[in-house]
């Protein structure tokens, strides 16, 4: 209804701005300042998760854009003086350096790279910040030569840091796959090859510790091993690799000394520190990725849109194959078709019928898929409780492979299963279709491997076994053996099938796409086996590290040659919060709950291991502290041990100022998001006042029109009429008055 | 493993033989033997952008290999070469995007679509993966803002979905799409998307990060 420029004029006018801006950048000048005077109140807060790093350099992103100009005039300017210029980009220019200057180094680049400008504008920036920073500290050089000490540290420290980090981008793997993978397939299936290899980065660092801790202090203390190697072992896990390093049983409880000046090592407090130093470095890297990702992609839920403004501004601009490309913009027309036709029926309300019939279906699937679960559950108690006895009667080493091939089968078929109920049950959202299908894949894998885990714990270690830890090492190893060979098949066979299938019938079914939740679960499945049996079997890290590369490959392979690009919009940060968080939660806790069983509760065996005749796991450490006791330069450990760790005291209070931060914290989060709706409707209040300020100045402007040409006219007509005498008194009188409503015309030039 | 890159994506050209060697000499370089730029040049790049000393040579020697006779291979004179936008236009990583014209044009001198290697070397620094959410939004902003004037206005989203779905909506369809986006998104209500919108919109679109990235 109005052109832009008189919008943009009058927004101009009503903020008063100085006249001499550049005009084309005026509208986002004025709507930063706009902000910026917002933001006096703790808006930032509202706007980010972020931390203060983030709040400053958002900030600093307010000022103006154009500030070269500024930044030419105060480099020429002589030192002594002071800028009598009051133009707006001086003044927040100066306003800009003046706030980079007392900035740590880390920080100001920080800074400086998060600016909006041309590389030209941050490089004058820099230069001028770092000479503003050298004549400060000229002046303080004598009273403090440490300032350039710690200066020229920390330039050390940043360039040896820069030259890591270019290390490890040189060795950092699979760069130029994953630039394809995600040329051809986009951010979501990249975010899959993307988990796989942040996994293989826990196992490198697992094999590294235990190789160097506990792996290589056995070789040096060698027993013989007697038995025979057949080929077989690779699957069964048994027979000449029991007396290897690769199982518990092998390792010694004696303490490693060579030589009469050599250090003693103790093999008992290596095994079960080395285990539990990678644990700890695990849960730390799991929490502290599950927070960064909850930070950054966290979605109040309160304002969650089925919105159509996603599918527009989220283009993904890793597609680069023209194929690829072509196929995701049909993909998102039929998307944005989907999503108007969705609004349309939005408001069709179901009858009771429909809705009980729906809620009956989702029962029905819940109470199916809950059975189903259980049934595996049952069945694999079944067979591990009769696998010693069907192991007595058939002789053939191969039949040990049968728990681990049902189990396989089990994981193969009943998600297929469940995908099937997507046929009877009808969701609202798509979204919610696919947590579902993930929470109840996810329940029957942890209660498989949680049936497992009762079983080997209460059963077989229990059974008075000659070596229990190995034996179930050696399950362990068998399970995670025949997962992996199950996945290449599904691989190599099932999906290359599936394409000559597809390819027969091309209008029913078509190519099929990558299930991105099926194979992270499998993922998730095989760490968290690997985890457990570390402690049983510390080559096991390696034996993983191993697969997961032959996987990637062999996926990336069936990628390229059965799958097509994704059709519907995968919300791939989100469902990489939900798996981090499945890793932590379920997973990583279940196996922490295992092995503290195992060491608290559990007798080890007699006969073998470094643990080998201790009435539990855990009186290495009893032990340890009680020879600590005994000497008197370590008491402060036996004193941290006995107050800090072994005593209820501190960990109540320690609990009890847990809940109180968190409690404080949650009030706060409520007190922002009050916060931000006020904000919001704030926001639409003053969209509304500008609105009618416009429309109100734009009929006075119209009124002032017509009034002046309505006098006009009355004007002369009087003119006309009157003597000539009074001519030049009227005309004086005439002209002062039009020249006065030609200044009530334009009030504010 | 460079001509392999070349192959699967683009045809082989002429200079990209010797863009392989070079790159190869680059890689293997530490930063002070190589001789295009001086070292406070590069230390001023690295400053500015996110990227290490060693991309920063690759991203020359890319920039290079688009117009071999125009570049030079000696920086250190800072000497005022723009690549035209056609070759720009024409690099693997952009030559499908619907978007590669307005992703040139913004981040030129003039707005022609022309680039310096500071332009160049800009561009991918915000497009890269360690670019904060702010800058990104704020660069995607002027993007999708065809005609400059600091606002997403319904014409600039009608230019928008034409070029994300090729002409595959019809003109209904699109202006529809077009009201429900500045219904949604439009928090002051002024018929058009400010920066603050935008900004307030690509909150709630944690994937914007991980979309808005090119790798190089």
């Amino acid at each position: 209804m109005f052109s832009d420029d008189q919008l943009n004029e009058i927004i101009v006018e009503a903020e008063n701005v100085p006249s001499r801006v550049v005009p084309e950048k005026t509208p986002v000048n004025s709507s930063f300042s706009m902000v910026s005077s917002i933001s006096d109140i703790d808006v930032t807060d509202s706007q980010s998760f972020g931390n203060p790093d983030d709040k400053k350099s958002k900030q600093l992103l307010r000022f103006s854009t154009s500030l070269n100009e500024s930044f030419l005039q105060t480099l020429h300017r002589s030192p002594g003086s002071v800028g009598i210029d009051t133009s707006h980009e001086n003044i927040q220019g100066q306003k800009l350096i003046a706030s980079l200057i007392p900035m740590t180094s880390r920080d100001r680049i920080k800074a400086i790279r998060s600016q909006p400008r041309t590389m030209e504008e941050k490089r004058n920036l820099k230069k001028m910040v770092d000479k503003e920073k050298s004549k400060q500290s000229h002046r303080i050089l004598e009273f403090n030569c440490c300032a350039q000490c710690l200066n020229s540290v920390s330039q050390a420290y940043r360039r040896s840091k820069n030259s890591l980090s270019e290390l490890l981008s040189y060795i950092s793997l699979w760069q130029k796959t994953f630039k394809v993978i995600g040329g051809k397939f986009g951010t979501s299936v990249l975010s899959y090859f993307n988990f796989l290899r942040w996994l293989l980065k826990f196992n490198i660092f697992s094999f590294i510790v235990t190789f160097s801790f506990i792996i290589i202090p056995q070789f040096t203390v060698p027993e013989k091993n007697t038995l025979q190697f057949t080929g077989l072992e690779f699957f069964t896990g048994a027979g000449y690799f029991q007396d290897t390093v690769m199982y518990y049983g092998f390792y010694t409880n004696s303490t490693v000394q060579h030589g009469s000046s050599g250090a003693p090592y103790n093999m008992q407090l290596a095994y079960i520190f080395t285990i539990g130093a990678c644990l700890i470095v695990c849960f730390f890297s799991l929490l502290f990725s599950m927070a960064r990702y909850f930070r950054n992609n966290f979605i109040n839920p309160h304002i969650y849109s089925r919105g159509i403004t996603k599918l527009i501004f989220c283009w993904d601009f890793t597609v680069t194959h023209e194929r690829a490309v072509k196929l995701k913009q049909k993909n998102l027309s039929t998307e944005i078709r989907e999503n108007l036709s969705e609004i349309r029926q939005e408001n069709v309300k179901l009858t009771l019928n429909q809705q009980l019939i729906h809620v009956l279906a989702h029962l029905a699937a819940w109470v199916v898929s809950t059975g189903v679960a259980i049934a595996c559950c049952v069945a694999v108690y079944y067979l591990a409780e009769n696998n010693s006895e069907f192991l007595k009667n058939h002789q053939n080493p191969g039949a040990v492979l049968l728990l681990p091939f049902l189990v396989s089968c089990i994981n193969l078929a009943t998600p297929r299963l469940y995908s099937l109920f997507r046929l009877v049950e009808r969701y609202e959202t798509p979204r919610r279709e696919v947590y579902i299908l993930l929470i109840r894949n996810i329940f029957l894998k942890i209660s498989i491997i949680g049936i497992l885990c009762y079983y080997w714990l209460n059963i077989v270690a229990q059974a008075g076994e000659e070596c229990w830890e190995t034996l179930i090492g050696q399950e362990i190893y068998r399970l995670l053996l025949m997962d992996f060979v199950f996945s290449l098949a599904d691989s190599l066979l099932g999906e290359f099938l599936r394409r000559l299938i597809g390819m027969q019938f091309p209008t029913s079914l078509g190519l099929q796409e990558f299930d991105i939740a099926r194979n992270v679960l499998e993922l998730i499945y095989a760490q968290t086996l690997v985890w457990i049996g570390t402690f049983f079997c510390p080559l096991l890290p390696f034996i993983q590290m191993i697969s997961l590369f032959i996987m990637f490959y062999v996926k990336n392979i069936s990628l390229m040659m059965n799958f097509q690009p994704p059709s519907k919009a995968w919300r791939a940060s989100q469902m990489m919060t939900f798996f981090i968080f499945l890793l932590f939660f379920p997973s990583f806790t279940g196996v922490l709950c295992t092995l503290a069983i195992t060491i608290w509760r559990l007798k080890p065996s007699a006969d073998c291991g470094p643990f080998r005749g201790l009435p539990f796991f855990i009186h290495s450490i009893y032990s340890w502290i009680d020879t600590l006791s005994k000497r008197p330069g370590y008491l402060w450990v036996v004193w941290i041990y006995q107050n800090l760790i072994g005593s209820v005291h501190f960990f109540f209070i320690l609990t009890l100022i847990v809940l109180i931060i968190t409690y404080l914290y949650w009030q706060i989060t409520e007190g922002r998001k009050i916060m931000i709706r006020l904000l919001h409707e704030q926001i639409i209040n003053e969209g509304k006042d500008k609105m009618f300020l416009i429309e109100k100045l734009a009929k006075l402007q119209d009124m002032e029109k017509r009034a002046n040409t309505s006098s006009f006219t009355m004007e002369r007509r009087d003119v006309e009429q009157t003597s000539p005498l009074h001519v030049r008194e009227h005309n004086a009188a005439h002209d002062l008055r039009f020249r006065r409503s030609v200044q009530e015309e334009n009030p504010k030039v | 493993m460079c001509s392999s890159l070349a192959t699967r994506v683009a045809p082989r050209r002429p200079g990209a033989s010797g863009a392989c060697s070079r790159a190869l000499a680059a890689a293997f370089t530490m930063g002070n033997k190589q001789t295009v730029f001086t070292h406070e040049q590069l230390e001023a790049y690295q400053d500015c952008t996110f990227f290490t000393r060693k991309e920063i040579m690759r991203l020359f020697y890319r920039y290079q290999d688009l117009a071999p006779q125009l570049v030079p291979l000696d920086y250190t004179s800072c000497p005022d070469v723009k690549v035209p936008y056609e070759l720009i236009g024409s690099m693997p990583e952009l030559k499908d995007n619907p978007f590669r014209q307005r992703i040139a044009q913004v981040f030129s001198d003039d707005g022609d679509g022309h680039m310096t290697l500071d332009n160049f070397l800009d561009m991918f620094s915000v497009m890269s993966e360690m670019a904060p959410r702010d800058l990104k939004a704020y660069y995607a902003f002027k993007i999708y803002d065809f005609n400059d004037d600091g606002y997403i206005c319904a014409w600039d989203l009608e230019q928008t979905v034409t070029k994300l779905t090729r002409g595959e909506l019809s003109a209904e369809e699109v202006s529809l799409v077009c009201e429900k986006v500045l219904g949604e998104a439009d928090g002051d209500h002024d018929g058009r998307l400010s920066l603050e919108d935008f900004q307030n919109m690509i909150l709630r679109a944690p994937d914007f990060l991980s979309t808005f990235h090119i790798r190089i």
